[in-house]
């Protein structure tokens, strides 16, 4: 067993674990920073596919409101250019393929109309959960009681309308409404600016890509922090005290020796249903170690269909679907910004998520193409390549896009979300109050848990 | 192009049927605005007024105080009223541009969504 020192350790190389480090490094203090995967970004991860194309297989949006990333974008020279959205989406539903313009299929105005009214009647009440404290939100209690499904069930009578905001809901969180607290929903769209904001391309969340992919400005953070991030370092059990913290890495089988780090204060940059799976002595309070269980991972799949060519465009066609059918209901055209390539994005989400989860890569990928011919004509059977991530059996992710909270969680357990535990501190997107659940989310959480370390260190 | 007069007359058909439809005054409850319309090709600037869930008639220029800021051609700000051109389209292409605090925005979009639909 190799030990080592420091004075605060940082478990999880994700946007908030280095975040953290580079605001600790800063302040002068002495940063070890212990990353389970071969490589850092975590939920954001870029690849080149074997044709040359930039894949973003996490994260890739960035819109506006998301500052802290824009600014470190800005400062690493990473470019980010619109998404593409001239041109209109493609509706199916009941069997049936109409095209729109704009934000919401219109192919049943009034359908369309109650959608809007009921993502405007959330996005309205959203404005009253305070960030910093949502269980202290009017009627805290009972809107984390009910779920965005029964909420929709009771207040929106048109089927129409409920199959379009589910399409968005289930893209966003990678659940069905039923799982989702409404209160907790709430708090999640005013900390993104509203479901509006967060369903847009332009003018919203889904904005702008980074032309080089979104794990850019991780990479750059990675390589100012240089070797205090340990790579290949999954960390198995953290012993604390009230002024101490040990943490063991266990490197995978081929990794070398295991590695014990002793620090005097933590942060822990993970979502929480990861952050119980280490064995913690003391065992964690209850409270937290509860909160954890009610906060389960979504459940999504991502898909790059490759084309030699956009063949979509030509038709008019913007790439971006709203089905209610088949494993892919919602897409995006990712092409490069010089469309030498030719890209679909699908998601698969929820329960189609789940159903194909002992499906192999290529029985997902031929489920994709199903749907996407059906979507963009027989062209889209033949792509140069399929790429896919599926985000449930990342042994360090286990899931995503984000941690959702069940019933309960909010108003039952809200404050453990970042109440230290004597010297380890909580990181993590989940943790955040803007963007939560967001890349600019997890930088935030990660400068809030610093400055947590800051002081009890100087003290 | 569209002129001043075109713009108040098709302002003045979409104010009734925004007035009389029940979802958009719903929609407008708690909401009393002054918004600024600035049509970019031409440089005309016209205020619209919200209030107790109405939509005022429409003044000239741009004197109060504005919550909100529209931007389009004369010729979109004329179709938009008309019920002609789909709002959102034009606000995902960046051709129709919102300006003021979030909230504001967002009741806006949805209700020129809405009025479109309802037409
Ligand atoms: C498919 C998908 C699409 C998304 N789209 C967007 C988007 O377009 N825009 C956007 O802003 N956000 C998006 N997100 C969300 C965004 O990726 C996350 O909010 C953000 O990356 C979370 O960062 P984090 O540091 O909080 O957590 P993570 O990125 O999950 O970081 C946690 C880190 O901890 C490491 N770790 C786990 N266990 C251990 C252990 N035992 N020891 C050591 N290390 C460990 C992990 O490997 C990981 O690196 C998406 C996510 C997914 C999955």
């Amino acid at each position: 067993m190799q030990d080592r020192e420091c004075e605060a350790l940082i478990v999880g190389a994700g946007y908030a674990g280095l975040s953290a480090a580079r605001e600790l490094v800063r302040a002068g203090i002495d940063v070890l920073v212990a990353e389970a995967r071969d490589r850092v970004g975590g939920r954001v991860w870029t690849t080149t596919s074997p044709t040359g194309a930039v894949i973003d297989h996490g994260g890739q949006w960035i819109g506006p409101g998301q500052d802290l990333l824009q600014k470190l974008a800005d400062e690493c020279g990473a470019e980010t250019f619109p998404t593409f959205t001239t041109g209109e989406g493609v509706e199916w539903r009941d069997e049936n393929r109409t095209t729109y313009a704009g934000l919401i299929p219109t192919s049943d105005p009034a359908a369309a109309a109650d959608g809007i009214e009921a993502i405007f009647e959330l996005d309205l009440a959203s404005t009253e959960i305070p960030l910093d404290a949502p269980w202290d939100a009017p009627d805290a209690r009972a809107r984390d009681e009910q779920t965005l499904g029964s909420w929709l069930a009771a207040t929106v009578s048109s089927p129409g309308a409920r199959a379009i905001i589910t399409a968005a809901v289930k893209s966003i969180f990678g659940t069905e409404p039923g799982e989702l607290s409404l209160l907790f929903t709430l708090f999640y769209l005013r900390s993104g600016g509203g479901l509006m904001n967060l369903a847009r391309t332009t003018n919203g969340a889904q904005e702008r890509r980074f032309a080089g992919g979104a794990q850019q400005p991780a990479l750059y953070l990675a390589d100012e922090l240089a070797d205090r991030v340990l790579l290949s370092s999954p960390v198995t059990a953290i012993t604390y005290g009230a002024d101490t913290v040990t943490a063991i890495v266990t490197p995978p089988e081929s990794g070398g020796d295991p590695v014990r780090i002793r620090a005097r204060r933590c942060i822990v940059a993970m979502p929480p249903a990861l952050s119980v799976r280490l064995d913690w002595s003391p065992p964690l309070p209850g409270r937290r170690d509860q909160l954890s269980m009610r906060a389960p991972m979504g459940s999504v799949t991502k898909i790059h269909a490759v084309y030699d060519r956009p063949f979509w465009r030509d038709e008019g066609l913007n790439g971006q679907v709203v089905s209610d059918e088949g494993a892919i209901r919602v897409s995006f055209d990712d092409s490069p910004p010089d469309a030498a390539h030719g890209i679909l994005l699908g998601f698969i989400a929820g329960d189609e998520c789940r159903a194909l989860d002992a499906a192999t890569p290529a029985q997902r990928a031929q489920a994709a193409l199903a749907d996407f011919v059906r979507y963009f004509g027989p062209r889209a059977a033949s792509p140069l390549e399929v790429l896919e991530r599926h985000w449930p059996a990342e042994p360090y992710t286990r899931g995503g896009p984000v941690a959702v909270f069940s019933p309960g969680l909010l108003t039952g357990f809200g404050p453990a979300l970042r109440d230290p535990v004597g010297p380890v501190h909580w990181a993590g997107t989940e943790t955040a109050t803007e963007w939560c659940g967001y890349i600019d989310g997890a930088l935030s959480s990660g400068l809030r848990a610093a400055a947590e370390v800051i002081a009890a260190l100087a003290r | 192009m569209a002129d001043r007069d075109e713009i108040a007359e098709a302002y003045a058909d979409w104010r009734i049927r925004c007035n009389e439809n029940d979802r958009l005054r719903r929609m407008l409850r708690g909401w009393d605005r002054v918004v600024h319309l600035v049509a970019t090709d031409t440089g005309d600037r016209f205020t619209v007024e919200v209030r107790d869930q109405m939509l005022a008639e429409l003044a000239g220029g741009t004197d109060a105080v504005a919550d909100l800021v529209v931007t389009a051609t004369s010729e979109d700000f004329a179709d938009l009223f008309w019920g002609d051109l789909n709002p959102s389209e034009k606000y995902m292409s960046g051709e129709i541009t919102l300006a003021g605090a979030q909230e504001d925005v967002m009741r806006l979009d949805a209700m020129s969504m809405v009025a479109f639909l309802d037409r």
